[in-house]
């Protein structure tokens, strides 16, 4: 492979017959620059416009009216004496609470193990009109003291 | 030695504020002895915090159950290693170790600059005391390991299981030795600009420090997801969790920072850049140990509350604020040295990279910090998931794999129209082929076929390098390939070392690619000698034991793995119940083979029906991202190898300067 040596400094910054050309350079530069730049931003954006969920806790997500069926996220405590499993594991039935209003909650899938009554949980999913919150993903905050909150 | 431990960790506390301000003055009023006592003093803080660590490691060893860390984090029924690995399980054992890796690395580098670089030295000092000083400030009044249990215990509540697993000794250490790594280039950059030395001597001499930071903070971070991968039981490695993000983000500007460098070593160029990029690296490194040590964990719900969050946050932005500031400063003289010639150039194509790898990195950063954004703007918390995440960063990263085919090949300044095809054209059309047979056995994904065509671009252009340069050793000197590619990589270790790295991440990139677009499950509840099918395996579940370990209570299912027929072996899928937990382990079943994976989860079972519930994956090419991990470690050691060539270069060009110095000085 052939390696230039460090070459001396361009002329183009200097006003004069290079001057133009340099203009033109930095211009293309500039241009698919910024070419590249808004495609990462419209990436971005669209992203956030379709991924984007409430995060609600349960009072929320009861007060905000016509949420039925969309797709949000849930947090809060998983209710001590709610929790109950059907058919070996994977479905669940629990309630998630944020200390005033809970909320029933159906998930099914594979529980993590960090899952305990009285843990937190973020759930994924949407409310029913029989006002049971349907979940899908279940993410459960590890309450073990690796991470003690001081 | 708990009493040592304490003593030495609050006298280093003070010994490394003095070092900060000793040689900041010293430096300041151009006083030689106290400069020279900052250097004695980082020597002295890293001989404090060794014996700090020291008792660290005794009190576990001897289950000092007198002290809170070593009550919370370990047990007497625990193994030697994961005894003394308890230290960095929780936060207070973890700042020690952050402190005590610095302060070594702080002490190599006073070592490896005893006769050059002294001009910066200084600084530098002054800039890892500063650093020390703030997580040895943390380590002594907020989050102290040597704090004693305030009532009396004979025995430990044990570590989390969880925990329990061998990328404990692996991951955290290498996560570490990358966050703390990137200390030492943002330490050199800082000096270089307080001393107003902005040539690219401190880029040349902190090349090694940065590809060894950069190499373990990724490193670590596939060890988390091997980790993540068998431990925590849902079939992935990466679950876009704020504290995985935090992790790569500094590993992806440092990435950017590695390649940009080398246009201001060749050309003079993007100075303004190189210091903006390695300031970012540091900072998000300091992030990432924030969000890892400040209660996040597999949720949404960031930032614990209480003093270290707001104390982390402020930290970073009093850096970001001195070193910006420094950077404005010395703007003036961090011009250009060139300007860019074409958009066809080795130049433009790394300035390309250097976006997209900004761009992935700001993505997720926008999307790990995007909840709390929103809530203080519309004032309800918005989150953005894997979705986000998977339908943004694959075209980014399929960007850069194309950039990556032909950045290392295309002509400096302004690739000629021959040097284009002479490199591009016959590793163009012949990577074809790799789409073409993917579409011939029937894959009709159109981003498995695409990104198989860009992996294969980079491989052949590649490929097509190695080659040339083995035709001109058997021309030359007549070396025989086997002989001579050796000696190839060896005549340019730093650019071999990189060609081998980039093919690391095709392999792996190829493994991302196909487990995150081909894998398949089922799930089912099985009665003993039920059957479920997945692909073309057969599993059958055997029935349940339950056996008793040291300090776990194991239920075990055991299946039968067949595949097309023919019995293959016997697997066992578990969960784990530690006496001291209420959370199960799951302890997957996992049957790896170079092609894919067979992933077999127990997910629950019913005593009295004798069923049992599993979730099966089949995961393709998994084992190709570690594999990968492999070929990345290859070329790293060989790109930071020692090399004598390098070492003539440099000193021919430090002779080159001085005589350029002498002629000026004397016209």
């Amino acid at each position: 492979m052939t390696t230039p040596a460090r070459t001396a400094p361009a002329q183009g910054r200097h006003p004069g017959p290079g001057g133009a050309t340099a203009f033109w350079k930095r211009k293309k530069f500039m241009i698919v620059a910024a070419v590249v730049l808004l495609a990462l931003a419209y990436l971005i954006i669209v992203g956030i416009q379709n991924a984007a969920m409430y995060y609600l806790t349960a009072g929320e997500l009861l007060a905000k009216g016509e949420s039925i069926g969309e797709r949000v996220r849930l947090g809060g405590t998983v209710a001590q004496d709610s929790v109950h499993a059907v058919s070996g594991g994977m479905t669940l039935h629990f309630d998630v609470t944020d200390g005033q209003q809970s909320i029933p909650v159906t998930y099914q899938g594979v529980v993590p193990d960090a899952f305990t009554p009285g843990g937190e949980v973020v759930v994924e999913g949407a409310l029913t009109p029989e006002g049971t919150f349907n979940a899908d993903i279940l993410l459960a905050k590890c309450p073990s003291k690796y991470v003690p909150s001081i | 030695m708990t009493d040592i431990g304490s003593m030495s960790l609050m006298v280093a506390f003070l010994v490394a504020l003095y070092v900060m301000v000793a040689a900041s003055l010293g430096k300041a009023l151009n006083y030689r002895e106290l400069a020279d006592s900052a250097r004695a003093g980082l020597l002295a803080a890293a001989g404090l915090l060794t014996l700090a660590s020291a008792a660290m490691v005794y009190a576990f060893v001897t289950r000092d159950f007198t002290i809170q860390y070593v009550y919370q984090y370990s047990s007497s029924d625990m193994s030697l290693p994961y005894t003394i690995a308890a230290w960095w399980a929780g936060q207070a054992g973890s700042l020690l170790l952050w402190a005590w890796v610095l302060s070594i690395m702080g002490v190599v580098v006073v070592w490896q600059n005893r006769r050059q670089n002294l001009a910066l030295l200084t600084v530098i000092i002054a800039v890892i005391a500063g650093v020390l000083a703030f997580f040895l400030g943390l380590a002594t009044f907020v989050s102290n390991p040597f704090d004693k249990l305030p009532f009396s215990a004979a025995e430990g509540e044990g570590l989390n299981p969880l925990l329990e697993n061998m990328g404990m000794f692996f991951h955290p250490t290498t996560l570490y030795l990358g966050y703390v790594g990137f200390t030492i280039p943002f330490a050199f950059a800082i000096a270089a600009l307080v001393s107003n030395r902005l040539d690219d001597q401190w880029i040349r001499s902190t090349r090694r420090w940065t590809l060894f930071a950069w190499f373990f903070l990724g490193v670590g971070n596939l060890f988390g997801a091997q980790w993540a991968y068998v431990e925590l039981g849902w079939g992935g490695y990466m679950g876009w969790d704020p504290v995985e993000n935090a992790s790569i983000m500094p590993w992806l500007a440092g990435t950017a920072y590695l390649h940009s460098v080398m246009i201001q070593q060749r050309r003079g160029m993007l100075k303004v850049w190189n210091m903006a990029l390695i300031i970012a690296t540091f900072a998000l490194s300091i992030f990432g140990t924030f969000l890892t040590r400040s209660g996040v964990l597999s949720s949404v719900h960031t930032f614990s509350v209480g003093p270290m969050g707001p104390l982390f946050v402020s930290f970073i932005l009093v850096v970001l604020a001195v070193s910006v500031g420094l950077l404005w400063y010395r703007l003036p003289q961090l011009r250009s040295e060139s300007e860019m010639d074409s958009l066809v150039s080795r130049e433009s194509s790394f300035l390309f990279n250097n976006l997209l790898l900004v761009g992935v990195a700001f993505a997720m950063f926008w999307g790990t910090v995007f909840p709390l954004i929103s809530e203080a703007v519309t004032g309800t918390k918005v989150t953005v998931g894997p979705p986000f995440y998977n339908q943004v960063i694959p075209p980014i990263l399929l960007a850069l794999l194309a950039i990556m085919a032909v950045c290392p090949l295309i002509g400096w300044r302004k690739a000629s129209r021959s040097n284009l095809l002479r490199n591009f054209l016959r590793p163009f059309v012949t990577s074809l082929a790799m789409p073409i047979a993917l579409v011939a056995l029937g894959v009709t994904n159109v981003w498995a076929v695409g990104s198989s065509w860009i992996l294969a671009f980079v491989v052949a252009t590649a490929t097509l390098e190695f080659y040339r340069g083995l035709r001109a050793r058997r021309r030359t000197r007549g070396e025989d390939p086997f002989r001579g590619l050796p000696r190839l990589v060896a005549s340019n270790k730093p650019r071999y070392g990189g060609l081998i790295v980039h093919l690391g991440f095709v392999v792996m990139a190829a493994g991302v690619v196909a487990s995150s677009l081909f894998s398949t499950s089922v799930e089912g509840v099985l009665q003993p000698g039920d059957s479920l099918d997945i692909k073309n395996y057969q599993v059958t579940y055997r029935g349940l034991k339950e056996y008793q370990t040291a300090s776990n209570q194991v239920v075990s299912a055991s299946l039968e793995i067949s595949k097309g027929g023919r019995f293959l072996q016997t697997m066992q899928a578990e969960k784990y119940y530690h006496r001291n937990h209420d959370n199960p382990v799951t302890e997957v079943g996992l049957r790896s083979t170079l092609m894919e994976d067979l992933y077999i989860i127990l997910a629950g079972w019913d005593d009295n029906a004798g069923s049992a519930t599993f979730k099966i994956l089949v995961n393709p090419m998994v084992t190709w991202i570690w594999l990968g991990g492999g070929v990345l470690l290859l070329g790293t050691v060989i790109a930071i190898w020692p090399d004598r060539r390098e070492r003539d270069r440099l000193v021919r060009r430090e002779q080159h300067v001085l005589e350029r110095e002498v002629a000026r000085v004397q016209p």
